[in-house]
Order: structure tokens, then sequence, then C-alpha cells
């Protein structure tokens, strides 16, 4: 197991969905049943992660614990099974691993139709958002990234809410626009690369080394291209109107893979593509997606203090948040990548289980309504101590993990070389006032005050059950607010080096123009110039 | 190249096919109505055929009959394609021909006699074969297409197909009289020996004219926009296993001849050449037919609410990528496509049969309402081939437009590329509204479950697991594709 760890790790899931199968074909289990072994099968690529956390070494560059075997052949199809995980992705794999079990706990009264095939879904899943962050080779990364829209559409459309169909159709096409222009990107960025691999390490080291040089108008195509797809994704303005659709319809459990992990992948992808393969590119628009990510914050956090229904709330409080994380990777300073990442991490936690929170109380009164609640901290005292941390992590408030986020972020941005990074800085600080007055107005209304229902004076507090999947989440938000240092360490020298690798491809290809025939293979006098 | 003269073996999986077909009816007319042992016959004739083909894989290229027949590594794989195609529509057929009361003879007699046209077609090298082949293959879909005698919708199908398919073949003799005005030729291979130097004025002018018109013919025999109408209304009305024979085996084997006649007889050269005067005009030609197929079959198909009409604006769709192929003159990737739309069709085709019943009652989308949990059987494969004609990563579907799309990028065609990954999104609206009507709908009425015939779940687990590992692992299949493309007649790759 100690060689094939990732591999173990990414397909676990899915070897764990034939399990629950067999178990219900040839065992004939039960409901209760397949929903223990699912969550007994979740907890392996957990476990997993913490063999991986401890062979990881903070210190050392490049992917760590690689694979690498040929897989289809022929044809210029020259495709690697091929994968490792470094700073950028380390997390995030934690984070992916983490959050499935807790939807299964979390879903475990709320889904009783197709529990097998809920379950199933869910692992399959697993294995695809595991492997878009794993895989270090173009054409794996293109197959995970599309396969895990077939089970999160199916999530959505069965398990939903009334209007899941819409939501599941608009997700879907939303999405696949992205990705259809990033897979002509990446057929094109292969023959530019000379046509022999679909390596993302390889052909990043080219770019980065002078060997790959192309054109300012080629680079720009690429970059929108790649950058299309994860803005999407991430949501940002003006392409987020999938994300309140899918959130609001979702089930809970869906709500909190879409929420905590699908959004990380756009920010990933920038990170492992936009960044490090298209610099030229990215300095030109930095300042546009910058303006755009400011205009997410602000827009996110001003739709969410008007929101009546508390899941649109938080769908929308994504989408500020999520700005962000596109503000800080723009802003390409060490702090502000470390802050974007870092960001995703928090988010991933606070707004899945905020989720979680709307998930547990639409259970309970089969509504969403803000309005329909209130008074909730008599009924449901360890329920609202719950709510109030993960709110105001959520919130930005110091010592909780969504400020050292921000902050990273805001320090990042103010320090970089934007163009208008401190107007950029400004304007996304007051959208941290904007936020915390959404937080605190919904706690208010939610869980202070009179009782204004009568249903909501008997509501029952948190389960044990429910205890064991939010209490770790609100431990983590206040671990991760207190010691970030644990995290950070360990993304630091990834985000160096992407820095240092951005910051020296212009340098090189200032000094080297590159000549106007489309992208070519440089002669060696590149290399020479790069080293003086 | 080794010329043979008059060689039984080259022409081996043909008369394999011809032979069982006369038997299976000898055997009806004297003993009629014993549909197990017409079934299994047909079908081990099919196989028999494959394995003859496969004796011919090392043959090299070869030519046979007066230079009228080739065998090579291509021959052999589309041969394969077809004869799988063949199989399959077999199996598919077994719990119709039950359902429908027809003589089960003449039924896999015809089907056996289509197969023999589509081989010969694969294997011309000369537009007289391609003719011949082509009225064998139309001939017996025509009569297969009307199978249901007393239904209007098979008659008005027949009907259709008769006359707008004796329209196209038309259009193709008078292309192959004019291009053999002007080159004093009906061979291929003597046809490209001519066209890479230069030719009079007239004889270009009138070559230009045969070429126009033989576009058109093939245009029509493969279903590619505008020359499309016909598709929906026979795909509709024909008994739908042969809908499925009819989008997939005679559509290979037509490409295959589209591949001779244009991607390798008339191929530009990149000089001063007859061939690169054409070129220039059938190229731009079929990158008009295959944006326009492309396009409106997958926005026509949105609007469908009868699946067998969907299928038949998706198939259209098809035509048009694999025309992108065609373009890009990839050979094998054409091959390829052309083997994974044959499987994944027939597979969704096969449970489309099954669920719509005698007299085609539930044809519907609206009709899948609620199949999804109530009969996994079928509502999961069914998924399952819808995503993968949506070109889906993980399944067959996305590695074979995958290679499409690579080549036509590497061969100039990025504009082609774009449209064609912009239209698979358009295409994932319709596959997937199946898969929310079966799944996220309730059904409008109780349904009884559909029992599930032995040779119904053979073709399931063949196309399913074929999905599977050609999305997989298709590095085996690769290597055979480029063994056959080193086979590949030399002077014509």
């Amino acid at each position: 197991m100690g060689e094939h760890l990732l591999s173990w790790l990414t397909f676990a899931p899915t070897a764990g969905a034939l399990l629950l199968l067999v178990a219900r074909v040839l065992l004939a289990a039960r409901e209760e049943a397949i929903r223990r072994l699912a969550l007994a099968v979740s907890l392996v690529p957990l476990g997993l992660c913490g063999s991986m956390l401890v062979k990881f070494d903070p210190a050392a560059s490049g992917p760590q614990l690689v694979e690498r075997a040929p897989w289809i052949r022929f044809f210029g199809f020259n495709v690697d099974y091929f994968v490792g995980v470094d700073g950028v992705s380390l997390w995030l794999v934690v984070l992916s691993a983490l959050l499935v079990p807790v939807s299964i706990l979390i879903s475990w009264r709320a889904i009783e139709r197709h529990v097998l095939e809920f379950h199933v879904f869910l692992l399959l899943l697993e294995t695809g958002v595991i492997g878009v962050f794993v895989a270090l080779d173009m054409f794996l990364f293109f197959i995970f990234w599309e396969v895990m829209l077939v089970p999160m559409y199916f999530l959505i459309g069965i398990w939903g809410y009334e209007r899941r169909i819409y939501a599941a159709v608009k997700f879907i096409i939303y999405t696949m626009v992205g990705s259809a222009l990033m897979l002509a990107a990446i057929i094109s960025l292969y023959y530019l690369n000379g046509g022999t691999t679909f390596d993302i390490l390889a052909i990043t080291e080219n770019v980065r080394a002078g060997r790959l040089v192309w054109d300012a108008q080629t680079e720009r195509w690429l970059f929108w291209g790649f950058a299309l797809a994860f803005l999407i994704k991430v949501p940002l303005f003006p392409f987020h109107t999938w994300l309140p659709d899918a959130h609001v319809e979702a089930p809970t459990a869906g709500s909190v893979i879409l929420a905590g992990i699908l959004l990380k992948m756009g920010g990933y992808g920038l990170l492992r593509f936009n960044l490090p393969l298209f610099p030229r590119a990215t300095e030109e628009f930095a300042g546009v997606l910058g303006a755009l990510a400011v205009i997410s914050i602000i827009y996110g956090a001003l739709v969410s203090l008007v929101q009546p229904d508390l899941k649109k709330l938080i769908a929308y409080s994504s989408v500020s948040h999520m700005g962000f994380v596109v503000l800080g990777i723009m802003a390409r300073t060490e702090m502000g990548m470390q802050g974007a990442i870092f960001q995703m991490l928090s988010h991933g936690i606070a707004t899945s289980a905020l989720f979680m929170i709307a998930g547990i109380l639409s259970e309970r009164r089969h509504t969403r309504l803000i309005a329909e609640f209130g008074g909730l901290a008599h009924p449901m005292p360890v329920f609202s101590a719950l709510f109030g941390i993960l709110a105001l992590a959520s919130a930005a408030l110091p010592t909780l993990s969504g400020f050292v986020g921000e902050f990273l972020v805001l320090v990042g941005t103010y320090t970089s070389e934007l163009a208008q990074g401190r107007v950029y800085t400004v304007l996304a600080a007051t959208a941290m006032i904007l936020s915390a007055a959404y937080m605190l107005w919904t706690l208010e209304r939610v869980l202070f005050g009179e009782i204004t229902r009568e249903e909501n004076r008997q509501l029952p507090d948190v389960n044990a059950r429910e205890r064991l999947a939010l209490v770790p989440m609100a431990a983590l938000v206040i671990l991760m607010g207190v010691l970030p240092n644990p995290i950070l360490r360990r993304t630091d020298h990834a985000v160096l080096e992407l820095q240092r690798a951005a910051s020296r491809t212009i340098l090189v290809q200032r000094a080297h123009p590159a000549p106007p025939d489309r992208g070519r293979l440089a002669p060696p006098g590149a290399e020479v110039l790069e080293r003086r | 190249m080794e010329w043979l003269g008059i060689s039984y073996r080259a022409i081996g999986p043909e008369l394999v096919l011809a032979v069982t077909g006369v038997l299976v009816m000898l055997l009806e007319a004297f003993s009629p109505g014993k549909k197990r042992r017409d079934g299994i016959l047909a079908a081990a004739g099919t196989i028999l055929a494959g394995v003859v083909a496969l004796t011919l894989w090392d043959e090299g290229p070869r030519l046979a009959f007066s230079r009228m027949i080739i065998v090579d590594g291509f021959r052999v794989f589309f041969t394969l394609v077809i004869l799988l195609g063949t199989l399959l529509t077999i199996f598919i057929s077994w719990t119709f021909l039950d359902e429908e009361r027809i003589p089960p003879g003449e039924y896999f007699a015809l089907l056996l006699f289509g197969a023999v046209g589509m081989t010969l077609l694969v294997a011309s090298n000369d537009l007289v074969m391609v003719f011949l082949a082509l009225e064998t293959i139309t001939i017996a879909t025509y009569v297969l297409a009307g199978y249901r005698r007393e239904d209007l919708r098979s008659m008005e199908s027949a009907l259709k197909y008769f006359i707008l398919g004796a329209f196209s073949s038309a259009f193709l003799v008078y292309g192959i009289a004019l291009v053999y005005g002007a080159t004093r030729t009906t061979n291929l291979a003597e046809m490209a020996r001519l066209v890479s130097g230069s030719l009079g004025r007239a004889e270009v002018v009138l070559l230009m004219a045969g070429v126009a018109m033989l576009l058109i013919g093939f245009g029509f025999k493969v279903a590619t926009v505008p020359f499309h109408v016909w598709t929906p209304d026979v795909y509709e009305g024909a008994p739908t296993p042969v809908t499925a024979f009819l989008s997939t085996a005679p559509k290979a084997a037509g490409f295959a001849a589209f591949l001779r006649v244009f991607s390798l007889t008339f191929a530009p050269l990149g000089i001063e050449s007859v061939a690169d005067q054409l070129a220039a005009h059938w190229v731009a030609v079929v990158t008009a037919m295959s944006i326009l197929s492309m396009t409106f079959g997958n926005f026509i198909a949105i609007a469908q609410t009868n699946i067998k009409r969907m299928l038949a604006y998706s198939s259209i769709a098809h035509a048009g990528y694999v025309l992108i192929g065609v373009l890009a003159r990839d050979w094998a990737a054409v091959a390829f496509y052309l083997l994974v739309y044959t499987i994944m069709n027939l597979g969704c085709f096969a449970i489309v049969a099954l669920w719509a019943r005698r007299g085609d009652e539930r044809v519907l989308i609206v009709d899948y309402a609620g199949l999804g949990f109530r009969q996994p059987m079928l509502s999961f494969p069914l998924a399952i081939f819808l995503v993968s004609l949506a070109g889906f990563p993980g399944t067959a579907g996305f590695i074979a437009k995958f290679w499409l799309f690579k080549s036509a990028w590497g061969a100039g065609f990025p504009e082609l590329v774009l449209i064609g990954v912009l239209n698979t999104v358009v295409s994932v609206y319709y596959y997937l509204y199946v898969v929310i009507v079966m799944f996220f709908r309730e059904p409008r009425e109780e349904v009884a479950r559909v029992p599930l015939s032995r040779a119904f779940v053979a073709t399931l687990v063949v196309t399913v697991v074929g999905v599977f590992y050609l999305g997989l692992l298709p590095t085996r299949v690769f290597a055979i594709l480029n063994a056959a493309q080193s086979l590949l007649a030399v002077g014509m790759r």
C-alpha cells in the first residue's frame, strides 16, 4: 500500500461503491447496513490521508508520492497514469476525504429513498474529486474533472428539492461549456508542446525554461480556454448563476460536496494551470480578474444580506468568500496565494458545515425560510453554539479560520504588483464588514429573541450523530484559526515555487520575446538567456 | 502490390455470409418458423465470417478480381465492425420477432445479405464495385425497413427510404459515369495515380462535376446535412432492431467507402496536381457538411419527443463528427469512432427496442418516466450508453471524440474542433434529458417490468463492457489499428 498510496486513496471509494452493490445483491443488505457500510468505507480514504500527511515532506519541491505508469499509447496518445501531491493539492485531498464521511453522517435520516444508489454516487463522486487533485497528466485530469459531474448530476436530480431538475441541468450545462473549451485548449497545448505528452509538469517545465514559447495572442486564447472552465467552477461573477440554484435544490450532502470540494477545483485549476503556464496572460488579465473577484465579494455579500432563504444566503456567501480565493491567486504574492489556499480550506469546512446546519433545520421544520425561525437558542442550545461558531468563522472573526485566509489575501493583494491592488484591498475589506453584518443578523433572527412559531418550541436539539458530524467541523475552524501554521507550512514551498516560476518566466520572455510564428520549441540558446 | 486473380479467399467473409443467408432461407422454406435454429445459424455464420476475415489480416495489401477487391488491414477492421453490428442486431431482434410474429428465416437472411453488401463495400477498390455493394445493401435494407407490413409508419419508412435511396443511387451512378469519362477508369488506385498528375481542362471540369455527384450520393448514404431529410422518418418508422442496424453497420461501411474515395483517392498532395484542385473544393464542401450535420443534428434532436427520432438526429450529428475525421484523413480515428458508435448505439437501441414492445407502443421519451429504479437492468445501461454518446470521459465515446478532435487540430482544422466541442455540450442536454425522465420523474402509470431474454442480456453485457473497455483501456485496440495502418495498401496511405 505504501507504494501506491495515492491510487488507493483515489480508488478506495470506487471499490467501496462496488462493495455496497455486492452487499445489496449478494447479501440483500438492508438500508441501515448500507449506511453503516458506506460510512466505514468512506473512513478508509480519510485514514489514508493521515498516512499521506505523515509521508509528505514540506521542504521538498515538486510532487510527492508520485506514481506513474503508461496508460494509453499509439496515435499520439501518450497518456500516463500519473499522480502525485504537492503543497497546492495536499490539503484539498484531505478536505475531500473529510467531507464525504461527514456527508454520509448528515444524510442518515434525510435520505430515505434509494439509499444504496445515493451512497454509491457519493463514493464515485469522491473518486472523481480526489482524482482531480492528484492527477498530473492533463488527459487524466480532464477525465476526473468530467467524471465527477455525472454523480453530482444524479445527486441533485434524484434527491434534491422541488426545482431539482432545472438546477441539475443548469449545473451540468454551465460546467460543460467551460470544460469543452478547456478540452480544446488541452489539445492545442499538446500540439504546441510538440505532440508528445500530456504531462502537466513537463509542459510547465518547458514553459518555465523558455523552451516552449508562443505569441501573445495564442497565450490569451489558451489562458481563457482554461480560465473560463475554472472561473465557472469557482464561481466568479458573472458566471455564478448556476451556483445558487444548484445549492438550494441539492440535498444537504450535495451542497456540502459542492461548496466544500467542487468549488475548490476552480481555484486549484487556476493555480495548477493558468499561473505557471500562461504567466504573461495572467499578468495581462490579473487586473480584470481581480476586479471581478472584488465584484463577486461585494455582490455576494450584498445579495446575502437580503436573502430570506437560509440555504440561498449561504450559497451567495459562498460567491463572496470564493471571490477572495480568486483575488488572492491573481495577486500572485506569497501571502496572497497562501491566503487563497487557506481560504479554500476554511470555506470548505465552514460553509459545508453551515449547509449541514441549514439541512438540520429544514429536516426538522421542512422550511428553509429564516423568518420561520427565531429563538432557537432556547430549545436547541448545542445547535446554536455550533451555528454561532461556524457562522462567525465564515464571517472571518479573528481566531477563527476564515480570518486567517481573508487576512492573508488582503495583505497579499495590498503588497502585490496589481495596478489597483490597494483599491481592491480596501473594497474587499469593506465587504468583510458586510459579511459580518449578514451573518450576525442571520444568527440573531434564527437563534435569538422570542420564539415566534409554536412549532419551534419543541424542536429537538442535535442528536449524537449530528454532533459527530458537526463538532469536528467546529473544532477544525477554531484550530485552523488559532494554529494555521501546520497547514501553511506544507503549502509554503509549492506557493513559493509557483511565484518564482511565474515571475522568472516573465523575465525570460521579456528578454527573449517570442517569434511571430505560433508556438514552437525554442532553440537551445533560450536556456542560456535564462541562466544569465 | 501483389495482385491475386480470382481468389475466393479474398472474398471469404462475404462468401460465408452469403452461403449462410441462402441456407437460412432454404431452411425457412422447408421447415418454417424455427426462430431459434435460424437465429443461431445466422449468428454462427456471422461469427465464422469474422474468423475468416481475421485470416486475411496478415495477407498484407493485395488486390483481387481484376483489382476490384482489396485486402488490407482496414478492410478487415471495418469488416469486423460490420459483423459485430450484424451479430448484435440478430440478438436484439430475438424478442421483437416473437412479438411481431414475423417469419424469422427471411428476416435473418435479409440481415445477412445486407451484411454481404456492407463487407463488399469496405473491400471495394473500384467505383463499379462500390455501386454494386451499395445496391446490395439498400435492397436488403428497403425490405427490412418495411418489415411490419400492416403498420403505416413502417410502410412510409420503407417507401421514403426506397425513393430517396434510388434518387441518391442515381446521383452516385451519374457521378461514376462522369468520373469515368474524365479518367477512363473506375479503378480507385488507377484513378489516384492519374489525378496525382495533370489532366486536360475538359477532363478536369468533368471530373469536378463527377466528384460533386459522388459527394451528394455518399452524403445521402451516410445521412449528413443537407442530405439527411429521410433519416428521421425512416428511423422512426422502421422496426426498432432494423433502425439499430441501419444506424450502425451500413453507416460504418458507407464511411469506409467515403474514406477510400475521398481521403485516399482524391487526397490533396500539396503539389500542383488535379487531386489538389479537386481537394480545394471537396474539403470546403465536406467542412460545410460536417458543421451543418453536427449543428443541425444536435439542435433538432433537442426538440424531439420520440426517442427513435431523437436518436436519428443524434446519428446525423455523429455523422458530422465522423466527417471531421474524414477531413483530417485519419483512417484509424474514423474506424475507431465507428466501432465505438456501433457498440454504444446498438446498446441504446437494444433497450429502446425492448421497451418499445409490440407495434412500437412506447417510443416517446415520456414513456421512460420512472424506468430508473423500476428496472435498473434497463435504465442504468441506457444511461451509460447515452452518457457515452454525449462523450463523457471514462466511456468509449470520449476517447473516440477526443481522437477525432485531436487529429483535426493536428491536421489544421481548429475551427472544426471548436464547433465540435461546443456541439457536444448541446448534445449533453438531450441525452441527459432521457436520464432526467428515467430517474427524476415518476411514471405516468403503473407499468409492468419487461422480461429480459438471454440474447438481450448477452447484448447488454457485450455493449456495456465494450463501452467501458474502449473508454478506459483502449491501448490494445489502438495497437490493432496501428498494425492495420501499416498494412494499409501501399500508395494509398
